[in-house]
């Protein structure tokens, strides 16, 4: 059976993830010391990241279940108040779906999000190293990689940018192409600019230069980008050689108008410039935007963006539960065949073992019969053997498909008496 | 043609066409996977073309069987050479929504066109024939891309303004790009038709008598060159780019056609073949 227990951003605050992280922290270890010699399980995976905390573990029945969940109690030294309140515990097709659902990040704070992905594939790789996975946890993860790449690209749920600064950087990237070698102008220095700027440089831009009335804290920021800072008098040379404008003063009035923006857009050749407002009250006159080539953004044309986007991907991940909820149907098909295999082995096993038993002790009489006769003989009993066990390894086979086996595989085990 | 080069162009039809549906249902869709097959449904159907091409070029009775059907598949296979070029080196399959519809308008108005029609005169065959036709045709053709790319532009402008977030924003190409496109296209193609139009002129010039000059396909090239070359200046010399020029572009796409389709049907030329 497979389980999974735990606790994430959701259930958790932080200073209890925190005490359960220091508690696991061992990264190289691969999994925490004696999570293998917990009583019931066989197999394990232990995944860590800063907003979750899982065990998955494929153990031998439901008490490995609140053993793993005491393990994990005792590892972050959590009260019992604590453990009832934060911790969950999944058995069995629930665990699976859970699983699916955190690797194709629709259970991440931010849906869609990118790293989780790696995360659960690095804590598979340590897993593996430490010989800690087998056959059920394998093809677990290996289904649960491909479900997340399913919802990748079958859905557009990591499409597009859900936050104000990455909704700017996609924006530039439609209007420029390419961000590199682009120019870019800070007006004021404020932090979310300062994120702005952040995420334009990490895609390529190249040079920054920071406007701002107080010098110093202008060549602050600057400094961080390898920036160049000057006056609010030099703007309008600034604004000559930018490509992208970001600006976040708090003057009361347009530090740009109509009318400077048309000024520096001839001397500049009418090259592609791009404004963004994040300023309250805004900085950048709207009629700006109605200039050739000029493209103006304020903070609620982003925050729409963002808006939109969230929302698609709410839409987005109905469809991509859709497909976790098949993947989970597909493993546990598999998995429910697995629990007939090994009675079905054992069965065969038995019958084979029986038949050259009988045939060692017929060694006697059927010593006077010729060779060919022999051979008759033995496949007589092999055919009837095999016609007699065919029923119950067929329905065994489809029961296990289609409901739970278990009653049927035990009648068997017992019928048999496979356990002597 | 003969029966095999028949077949050829009939199947890179049949690719072009396809491709036509998939860059379409790919731009509605929003699925690059469609585009991809596309572009490589397209490059079969180049391919083909070359291959039928090549044939007639070598044809035992040489250009003799030239005429307004091939002229059309030269068309079509040097939009389809040029796209497939651009696409490789800028990666913006999107195009190809633009282009394919084009490409196939040619194959069937090449295919319409009846094989013993309008063939070139005997007398006008030679090797500065095909050099006129085969830079003509390329400087024409980067003058549609130049158009495409501008029409592109404008519907992705107008999203940008809108403030639409649209995935349509995420599905065209950047306006950086398509103005880049927009310049190449321009730049090129003036410098092909340039060079087409002179050794138009300088065979004419040995070979023709009378008064060619003032033949309306010839003016109707002039205008068109001089049109892209006014562009051309005011776009590298004056710095007009992006919207304007994208504009003008088509707008000069549109009204060259307009005025070629005019031409072509009712008054008499002497590049009837065309």
């Amino acid at each position: 059976m497979i389980v999974l227990v735990g606790l994430n951003h959701k259930t958790a605050p932080l200073a209890v993830r925190e005490r359960l992280f220091a508690g696991c922290q061992d990264p190289e270890a691969g999994l925490p010391g004696d999570l293998l010699s917990t009583e019931g399980v066989r197999e394990a995976l232990y995944l860590s990241t800063c907003n979750r905390i899982e065990i998955v573990a494929a153990v031998e029945d439901a008490k490995a279940t609140d053993a793993l969940c005491r393990y994990l109690a005792r590892q972050g030294g959590l009260t019992d108040e604590e453990t009832a309140l934060c911790l969950y515990a999944y058995e069995g097709e629930d665990a699976i779906r859970h699983l699916f659902r955190v690797t194709s990040s629709l259970d991440s704070l931010v849906t869609g999000e990118a790293q989780i992905l790696g995360q659960v594939k690095d804590a598979y790789r340590r897993a593996l190293a430490k010989n800690a996975t087998g056959v059920a946890l394998n093809r677990l993860l290996h289904r649960a990689f491909r479900t997340a790449k399913r919802v990748r690209t079958e859905t557009g749920i990591a499409a597009n940018p859900v936050s104000v600064s990455f909704a700017a950087v996609e924006l530039a990237k439609k209007i420029f192409g390419t961000l590199a070698g682009k120019k870019i102008l800070v007006i004021g220095a404020g932090e979310m600019a300062e994120l702005t700027c952040l995420h334009l440089m990490g895609n390529g831009a190249e040079e920054i230069v920071v406007a701002n009335r107080s010098a110093a804290q202008g060549s602050a920021l600057a400094e961080k980008f390898h920036g160049q800072a000057v006056g609010l008098d030099a703007l309008d040379d600034a604004l000559r050689d930018a490509d992208i404008v970001i600006s976040s003063t708090g003057a009361p009035s347009y530090i740009i108008t109509e009318d400077s923006a048309a000024r520096c857009l001839r001397k500049r050749k009418n090259r592609l410039l791009f404004f963004v407002d994040i300023a309250v009250p805004r900085d950048i006159d709207p009629a700006v935007d109605s200039l050739e080539n000029v493209f103006l953004y304020n903070i609620d044309d982003l925050q729409g963006i963002v808006d939109e986007n969230a929302k698609n991907r709410r839409r987005e991940a109905l469809k991509a539960e859709t497909i976790v909820t098949e993947e989970t149907a597909n493993y546990v098909h598999w998995l429910k065949e697995l629990e007939a295999v090994p009675t079905i082995v054992s069965l065969r096993t038995k019958a084979e073992g029986i038949v050259s038993q009988e045939l060692e002790k017929a060694q006697n009489w059927m010593g006077g019969l010729q060779n060919g006769d022999r051979e008759k003989v033995e496949a007589l009993v092999n055919g009837v053997v095999n016609k007699i066990l065919h029923a119950p390894v067929a329905v065994m086979k489809e029961e296990s498909a289609e409901l739970d086996s278990r009653d049927i595989v035990a009648a068997a085990r017992q019928l048999f008496r496979l356990d002597d | 043609m003969t029966d095999l080069e028949w077949i050829l162009f009939i199947a890179a039809g049949l690719c072009s066409a396809l491709s036509t549906l998939g860059y379409l249902a790919s731009l509605l869709m929003k699925k690059v996977h469609l585009a991809r097959v596309s572009s490589w449904v397209l490059a079969a159907g180049f391919v083909l073309l070359s291959v039928v091409l090549v044939a007639s070029v070598f044809h035992p009775e040489g250009l003799r069987g030239f005429g307004s059907r091939r002229i059309l598949i030269i068309y079509a296979w040097a939009i389809a050479g040029i796209y497939l070029g651009l696409q490789f080196k800028t990666k913006t399959r999107v195009l190809g929504a633009f282009l394919a519809p084009v490409i196939l308008l040619f194959l069937i108005a090449a295919a319409g066109s009846g094989a013993d029609r309008n063939l070139i005169p005997i007398a006008w065959q030679g090797w500065l024939t095909v050099v006129h036709l085969v830079l003509a045709i390329a400087g024409e053709a980067l003058f549609v891309l130049a158009s495409a790319a501008g029409a592109m532009f404008l519907m992705q402008n107008r999203l940008i303004k809108h403030k639409k977030t649209a995935a349509m924003i995420r599905f065209l190409p950047s306006l950086g790009d398509l103005d880049r496109l927009n310049a190449i296209g321009l730049l090129w193609g003036f410098a092909l038709l340039t060079l087409g139009m002179i050794g138009g002129a300088v065979y004419a010039a040995f070979v023709w008598e009378g008064a060619w000059a003032s033949d309306p396909k010839i003016l109707w090239s002039l205008a068109a060159w001089a049109v892209y070359g006014i562009l051309l200046h005011q776009r590298l010399a004056i710095g007009w780019r992006g919207v304007r020029m994208a504009a003008l572009s088509c707008a000069a796409f549109v009204l060259f056609v307009g005025t070629a389709l005019v031409i072509r049907f009712c008054l008499p030329t002497i590049h009837s073949f065309i």
